[in-house]
């Protein structure tokens, strides 16, 4: 369950990014931020896994008040959340297989947890044949779906997700949006931050629409 | 886990190869440089327990000593636990001793009908730990007794050798602590570009729930392993130097010293570079590895 009350932050104390923010989505829930560039999607997901700071207001996340979690425990915070980057963030000197099973690897998993758990997850995104790729030989879709089966490897309960569709084909963004819902299906929390209108149209589920930090649409 | 920071750490130093060639290159110097100040700091200590080993007292009378004084000394003397042994030499047998080891100068020596030597007591003293104080205390007693002249022993040579050796033990902490800082700072530099360049991946395993620990590790490592072989390093060349200087200057060293040996560091004193290699690695690094990890504190 993700709860925030009130949220203000700014950049650099000058360039306001979320203005008196409130909402709250529930344990299972699958819910799409939308707005445009600039509107502070990355910034919102960002506040949830504590990169970014916020100036007043309280995030709850999964019951813990994380502007309380120190600094040191916050892996604590972070191994319940899965992560798809807008950036992808896949280490480029590491093959697929390496990239995912890095999330697992850095927990703690044995190698066999490992192994078993990294194949399974790129069976569901769909490219256990481009395991052994380098990030650099495969396209941006793939990118995409290497960084979604690492961000799901360790079935985290809540699924972040910022602008996973970026720069794919309509057909291709229908693709992953249904490999999100597949795993909200599994009873993953998923957050999805996407500028795409079609796609939040074409869907089912509930939207947050922001526009200059605040909420303009829910 | 240890094994997969180790193989992390090795992977580090690899794609930083000419950094750590750098780094260990300057420990081995280093704690060469500290190395040699050891040997040269265990070889005079091994002179200083020889020599305190020979020494002995004479006690030398005065020639108008009463009879009675002197059973008084002979009567003190073998009381003391630590004397070994004691022999009484009369003036005239210190005389012929004395010609005898300068019989080049037989003659001019011969000429002098006087005997200027004086009778004396040479008193040998058992082995003990503290036998240079031992020997210092009865001397002390000795030498206001009655119809004693005077005492001769090595005291003041022993005295200033030990003095010379507690600064020099001073001296050497002050080194090896002004090494070790300068090594650390070294370290903290090189192990500060290998984190620079996997900045990415730590900001990465941050994001995904690694604990401090867990990325702290593999540069740990590192740090030690560069401070290990440093350590290592330097103690092999130490080693050759040894046995060159002992190939070289072995023979004239024994004729001064009457059969002596050159020493190298013992195996403790080894293992003690090592830990200060280790050490010194460890700290180098954690203060680079925690100086960057704490730079994203948001609080
Ligand atoms: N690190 C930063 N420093 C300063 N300003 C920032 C930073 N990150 C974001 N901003 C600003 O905060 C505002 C919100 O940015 P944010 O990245 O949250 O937008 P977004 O909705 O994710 O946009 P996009 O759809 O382009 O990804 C923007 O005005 C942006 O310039
Ligand atoms: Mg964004």
């Amino acid at each position: 369950m993700i709860q925030l009350y009130n949220i203000f932050k700014t950049y650099n104390g000058k360039i306001p990014a979320l203005n008196d923010i409130s909402l709250l989505i529930k344990e299972g829930a699958f819910v799409f931020i939308t707005g445009p560039s600039g509107a502070g999607k990355s910034t919102l997901l960002k506040l949830l896994y504590r990169w970014e700071n916020f100036d007043s207001g309280q995030v709850l996340v999964n019951g813990m008040n994380i502007a309380k979690i120190k600094y040191t425990k916050l892996h604590l915070l972070r191994r319940n959340i899965g992560v798809v980057f807008q950036d992808y963030k896949l280490l480029p000197n590491r093959t697929v297989f390496e990239n995912v099973a890095f999330a697992k690897e850095v927990v703690g998993a044995s190698t066999k947890t490992i192994r078993f758990k990294t194949l399974d997850s790129l069976k569901k995104v769909g490219l256990l044949d481009k395991r052994d790729s380098y990030p650099l030989q495969l396209s941006g879709g793939e990118q995409q779906r290497v960084a979604i089966a690492r961000a799901i490897v360790n079935s985290p309960k809540i699924l972040l997700a910022d602008e996973p569709t970026g720069n794919l084909d309509p057909d291709m963004a229908m693709e992953i949006v249904r490999l999100f819902q597949s795993a909200n299906e599994r009873g993953m929390t998923v957050v999805f931050a996407t500028h795409n209108h079609d796609l939040v149209a074409k869907s089912k589920y509930p939207f947050i629409m922001l526009n200059r930090g605040s909420i303009v649409r829910s | 886990m240890i094994s997969t920071h180790l193989k992390t750490a090795i992977q580090n130093l690899k794609s930083n190869k000419q950094v750590g060639i750098v780094t260990i290159t300057t420990f081995a110097i280093a704690f060469s440089i500290f190395g040699l100040f050891l040997v040269i700091f265990v070889n005079l200590n091994s002179i200083l327990a020889t020599w305190s080993k020979q020494v002995q007292i004479v006690v030398y009378l005065k020639d108008d000593i009463s009879l009675e004084e002197r059973q008084a000394l002979e009567d003190l003397i073998p009381k003391n636990p630590d004397v070994e042994s004691a022999t009484f030499v009369p003036k005239e047998l210190a005389w012929k001793n004395f010609k005898n080891d300068f019989s080049a100068n037989a003659d001019i020596l011969n000429s002098l009908d006087i005997n200027p030597l004086p009778a004396s007591y040479n008193l040998q003293f058992k082995q003990s730990a503290d036998r240079v104080e031992r020997i210092r205390e009865f001397a002390e007693t000795l030498s206001r007794k009655p119809g004693v002249e005077s005492l001769e022993y090595g005291e003041k040579w022993i005295s200033r050798f030990e003095q010379f050796m507690v600064f020099l033990r001073v001296f050497l902490l002050a080194v090896g602590g002004l090494l070790s800082l300068g090594l650390i700072f070294i370290l903290a530099n090189t192990i500060k570009l290998s984190v620079v360049s996997r900045q990415a991946e730590i900001e990465l395993m941050l994001l995904i729930g690694a604990t401090h620990r867990f990325i702290k590790g593999p540069f740990l490592v590192e740090g030690m392993l560069q401070g290990f072989l440093g350590a290592v390093i330097s103690l092999i060349l130490l080693k050759g130097i040894h046995i060159y200087m002992k190939f070289q200057f072995l023979e004239s060293i024994q004729s001064i010293l009457r059969g002596g040996e050159i020493l190298f560091i013992s195996p403790l004193h080894s293992l003690m570079l090592i830990s200060i290699g280790l050490f010194v690695g460890w700290i180098g690094s954690y203060i680079s590895i925690n100086q960057f990890l704490f730079a994203g504190d948001l609080s």
